[in-house]
């Protein structure tokens, strides 16, 4: 007792809040085995979706691991680990981002049991590391590759990729109608790296079958003038030009001024300028394009006008304010250069392709380029009856590209329905089958000697298991590898973690954290008067 | 919101501002949800078919709407809540598809909640139910393909399409006059269609309106219709065989863009700048001489001085017109749109018929006639009307009956109204389900009932019983095997939906049922709604 006379040694600054030890593990492990459950009913084709407002009032529903991590703002530091990898395997492969932040809290929860036993942690992130290899070596040992098959092979074992996607998502109903689309899209882009050629444009109305994929580009019409709709709005095989400049006077020109002492130039001044438009406009139609499409707002009304109009007395069809993205892609399809400038317009620059078309699409125009030469770019054209029912299918789209992309790439599959305990186990729980049960079918299966049942899985539709492999429930190789190490990477940082420190808020944040810990004292009760809130 | 509590009952921080937030999940967010869209639902429910009941919204400053249009009435209401917020869009994506049916689709889709409730209720998993649904909507849609009708119509014999917009007409307001609306909105669309392409351009009609008269004086003008009158008082009313200069720049004397400045130091200076400036009016006014014209449109004004010149010279002129009455004009008259008197030629002349100021009643307004057109390619539907809410609704009214005709000419399949479709769906729904194993079953069932809720409704809003009508008809049906039996609203005395004459569009009904089963998926699919407390 002779020690509390003892003065306190204040290493930190005040407010720091430090804890530590195995108590702190524990604490963290709880977190994240808390964050894992948030995820842990999205999971598989009878996952469930997440209704998420932000601050701003707006609102996302959705199915996508990384998407939900992203939204959920989580703070806690060691959860937020969790959300990380979520990212990392969005980025990397695209897929898989509900089972990563799974695996990771399930490895967590597994090692709890051991840590409370006393068992150091770095021989549980030694074993980890060991387990975690090895599970890779299987999934490499499993996996079937889809090089040297012919392309219509090929194709169908893509889309059965895709659609092993795509079936816990939203779409899934009509998920080989997507899957399909998707490959094509993917196909169509060969192997080039550029995903922003696959455009996905939103309109909403209509239901998702009338969802269309455009072997070209499509986008909505842009803001159109007086004289438009004279303009012819169908061509076949025409020639396309692309313009990055205004077709108008050279804004730069803002600053010079004139000075008129004589009132009778001022007709050749207001000449001089119109002739520089014409001029620019009559290189337009010389170069022999038909369409021709410009990124820049386009000048003041009475330009735009004669533009529009100009235009259409020489049956051409053009377009301002073509967004940037779009005009690259037609760039690309096409195989025009984009142009800064209307001075000596070669027949090289031009794109082509053909047939171009202005259509409705819903309550929309849509100008579409279709059979492109080059062929690198699709769009696809998303109907939906909501708005948010579209950004899902949309998210849901994306992992499915990347998916096929990196299927293309690696060209290695795996059966899908379930590699380690935890994924067959949640995916029985979100189907409402008895997850035991089938858990225990599926070991006996795999544990035959012959190795046939290696590919088996959880079959959702029934409750029994199934070969996942004949069921053409396929997932590429690298979803599953990238999954085990990014999991297992997180697990053993979050072991290997015995002390945090938390510095104390900047001056103005403090005071909505003492706010809020009083909040949270009256709300929680068990927190009340404990001094210290652990973090 | 506490999301997890460690051994000691400490909630963890994982959120930031985690005490702030409200989380519901489970199937209690199941249960909150479907309360939400069922309320949706119910409001709309009474002003479904042809003796539905009318809503009244007052607006924030105090504007009154009244409307039976389902799109209408959820885009005023401002709904707050999430789910609700889908339902709006729902009705509003019918609305940009389709253009009709609007009531119809929320009205589906709180059935199918209300039905989707009661399976919750029996514990069959929420994913379950929305594929059961999924797989019975299919059945649905497959099932209007082939009952449908293909009906032939050309431009000569129009009558099946006045037919079908009568349907449409016979729900709203002014059903007084629906046959002479009808033909009205069959006629526009007829004269701006494209039939070789099937395509419509609505853009091509113009509805406008004006307070006064009755309904029955609506007519439908096969030219434009612009709101404004001549520019000086004393300029003919009535101009025969007229030859129009279309124009988009002002009558005053041209300003370069550049920045500029008249030095004027001398009196003779100055005389010549004002002499310049007369004669340039006096140049204008010549051009449009010299070309020809007898009217001149502009879309700018002009100066007093313009415009006694023009008085003078005997060329009658209109000023102010708007961009996109400009652009009707031009694609009536088969004129272009001319930007610079120096570019004005005989040839970009719109030529109309007979041009003439009208004015109604005792008012002093005006409006301009242009009829007789070069090209009928657009054209102008006039409503009249005792007040302005009336008118509003008529436009609405006519805005789907224009959508109805438009869907026909793109696709001439219909199904019989009245909620005979529905019930034969129902029929065709019920005994497909025996056939699928699982749960799914009772889902499939659930929809077939649901399906029943819309005949149902009608039956209610017609003052009669609706179990009692609904099965008979239904017995009917089954008896005699034709999909044709509805609900008799209008009490003629036949439950024979073609002997009536109540048709309404394949792809508008399968659109219904297609976006009402995927908006209840979504619904369905969510298990979790997290949101700031305020909301």
């Amino acid at each position: 007792m002779a020690s509390m006379m003892q003065p306190q040694i204040i290493l930190l600054k005040e407010g720091t809040d430090t804890s530590q030890g195995k108590a702190q593990l524990l604490s963290n492990i709880n977190a994240v085995t808390a964050v894992g459950d948030v995820l842990r009913t999205t999971l598989g084709p009878r996952g469930m979706d997440k209704l998420i407002h932000d601050d701003k009032g707006s609102v996302t529903i959705s199915n996508d691991g990384a998407t939900i991590m992203k939204l959920l703002d989580i703070v806690h530091p060691a959860a937020k680990i969790l959300v990380d990898i979520a990212k990392s395997q969005d980025s990397e492969v695209g897929d898989g981002t509900t089972t990563v932040v799974l695996l990771a809290a399930e490895f967590l929860k597994e090692a709890k049991p051991f840590v409370e036993d006393g068992v150091h942690s770095q021989n549980l992130i030694r074993s980890y590391r060991t387990a975690s290899t090895l599970a890779i070596e299987k999934v490499k040992e499993l996996a079937v590759s889809i090089e040297g098959k012919s392309v219509e092979e090929k194709k169908g074992m893509l889309a059965k990729c895709a659609a092993t996607t795509l079936s816990s998502k939203l779409i899934g109903g009509e998920k080989e109608f997507f899957a399909t689309m998707v490959v094509d899209a993917v196909m169509a882009i060969g192997d080039d790296d550029r995903l922003n050629l696959i455009g996905i444009k939103k309109v909403p109305g209509g239901n998702m079958r009338d969802s269309f994929l455009v072997d070209g580009v499509a986008f909505k019409k842009t803001f159109s003038y007086a004289g438009f709709e004279q303009q012819p709005k169908k061509f076949l095989n025409p020639k396309i030009l692309l313009l990055n400049i205004e077709l108008e006077l050279k804004s730069e020109k803002e600053n010079a001024e004139i000075r008129l002492s004589d009132p009778s130039q001022y007709q050749s001044i207001v000449d001089a300028e119109w002739n520089i438009i014409y001029d620019k406009l009559d290189k337009c139609v010389e170069s022999g394009a038909k369409v021709v499409l410009s990124r820049l707002a386009i000048g003041d009304l009475a330009t735009q006008v004669l533009r529009s109009s100009y235009f259409a007395d020489r049956d051409i069809f053009c377009a301002g304010r073509v967004a940037e993205e779009d005009l690259n892609r037609v760039a690309a399809a096409a195989g025009g250069t984009v142009q800064t400038s209307v001075n000596n317009i070669i027949p090289e620059v031009l794109g082509t392709c053909e047939i171009f078309e202005e259509k409705q699409v819903g309550g929309e125009r849509f100008n579409i380029f279709s059979g492109c030469p080059s062929g690198r770019t699709a769009t696809i054209v998303l109907r939906g009856g909501a708005d948010q029912f579209i950004e899902e299918a949309e998210r849901s789209l994306h992992d499915a590209i990347m998916i096929v992309r990196r299927a293309v790439k690696n060209s290695t599959v795996v059966p899908g329905g379930g590699a380690i305990d935890v994924i067959p186990r949640q995916l029985c729980d979100n189907a409402g089958f008895d997850a035991t049960d089938v858990l225990n079918k599926l070991r006996q299966k795999h544990a035959m000697q012959s190795g046939e049942g290696a590919s088996y899985g959880v079959d959702i539709n029934t409750g029994g298991i199934a070969d996942s492999y004949a069921n053409f429930v396929w997932e590429p190789a690298v979803v599953k590898i990238n999954a085990i190490n990014a999991a297992t990477e997180a697990a053993c940082l979050i072991l290997s973690v015995d002390e945090t420190v938390k510095n104390p808020k900047s001056e103005s944040a403090q005071g909505d954290a003492a706010a809020g810990a009083m909040g949270r004292g009256r709300g929680g009760g068990g927190g009340r008067g404990r001094g210290m809130r652990r973090r | 919101m506490a999301l997890a509590f460690d051994e000691f009952g400490r909630p963890f921080i994982i959120l930031r501002e985690q005490d702030q937030k409200t989380r519901l999940r489970g199937i209690d967010a199941q249960k909150a949800n479907i309360a939400a869209g069922k309320a949706v639902a119910r409001i709309l429910r009474s002003s479904l078919g042809p003796k539905g009941m009318d809503k009244m919204l007052q607006g924030p400053d105090g504007d009154v709407t009244i409307s039976n249009d389902g799109a209408t009435i959820l885009e005023q209401m401002d709904v707050d809540n999430q789910i609700a917020k889908l339902m709006v869009e729902l009705s509003r994506s019918q609305d940009y598809e389709i253009g009709d049916g609007t009531t119809g689709v929320v009205v589906m889709a709180g059935a199918l909640l209300e039905q989707a409730e009661r399976q919750l209720d029996r514990g069959i998993h929420p994913i379950r139910i929305a594929e059961g649904y999924e797989t019975a909507s299919r059945v649905a849609v497959e099932h209007l393909e082939r009952i449908a009708q293909k009906f032939e119509f050309d431009v000569n014999n129009y009558e099946p399409l006045v037919q079908t917009c009568m349907t449409t007409l016979s729900s709203k307001i002014v059903n007084r006059c629906k046959r002479s609306l009808a033909e009205i909105a069959v006629k526009a669309v007829l004269a701006v269609a494209d039939l070789e392409r099937r395509d419509v351009n609505l853009d091509l009609i113009k509805v406008e309106g004006k307070v006064g008269g009755k309904l029955e004086d609506t007519e439908l003008i096969y030219g434009i219709l612009v709101d404004k009158d001549m520019s000086h008082p004393q300029m003919p009313k009535q101009i025969e065989d007229a030859h129009i200069a279309i124009l988009t720049c002002p009558f005053e004397p041209p300003k370069p863009k550049t920045k500029h400045k008249v030095d004027i130091d001398t009196v003779e200076k100055f005389e010549t700048l004002r002499k310049q400036e007369q004669q340039y009016f006096d140049e204008m006014v010549q051009k449009c001489k010299d070309v020809g014209a007898t009217l001149v449109i502009c879309q700018w004004g002009f100066d007093d001085e313009a415009n006694h010149l023009l008085m003078h010279r005997n060329l009658p002129a209109v000023r102010w017109v708007g961009g996109v009455e400009l652009e009707l004009i031009a694609i009536a008259t088969g004129g272009r749109i001319v930007p610079r008197f120096q570019e004005l030629t005989p040839e970009k002349l719109g030529k109309a018929g007979m041009v003439r100021e009208k004015s109604f009643g005792t008012t002093k307004e005006r409006m301009l006639y242009i009829e007789h057109c070069a090209n009928s390619k657009a054209v102008t539907i006039f409503i009249r009307g005792g007040n302005k809410m009336m008118i509003e609704e008529t436009k609405r009214s006519i805005h789907d009956a224009l959508c109805v005709a438009r869907n026909l000419i793109r696709n001439n399949s219909i199904v019989y109204g009245g909620g005979a479709a529905e019930i034969t769906c129902s029929l065709a729904v019920d005994a497909a389900a025996d056939k699928y194993p699982g749960v799914e079953q009772y889902a499939i069932r659930a929809f077939a009932e649901a399906l029943d809720s819309v005949p149902m409704a009608l039956a209610e809003n017609s003052g009669l019983q609706p179990i009692e009508t609904l099965s008979a008809v239904k017995s009917q049906q089954i008896k005699e095997n034709i999909p044709f039996y509805g609900i008799d609203c209008n009490d003629v005395g036949t439950n024979d939906m073609r002997e009536q004459n109540v048709f309404e569009t394949l792809i508008g009904k399968q659109q219904q049922i297609l976006l009402a089963t995927q908006v209840v998926k979504m619904i369905l699919k969510i298990d979790d709604v997290i949101s700031n407390s305020e909301y």
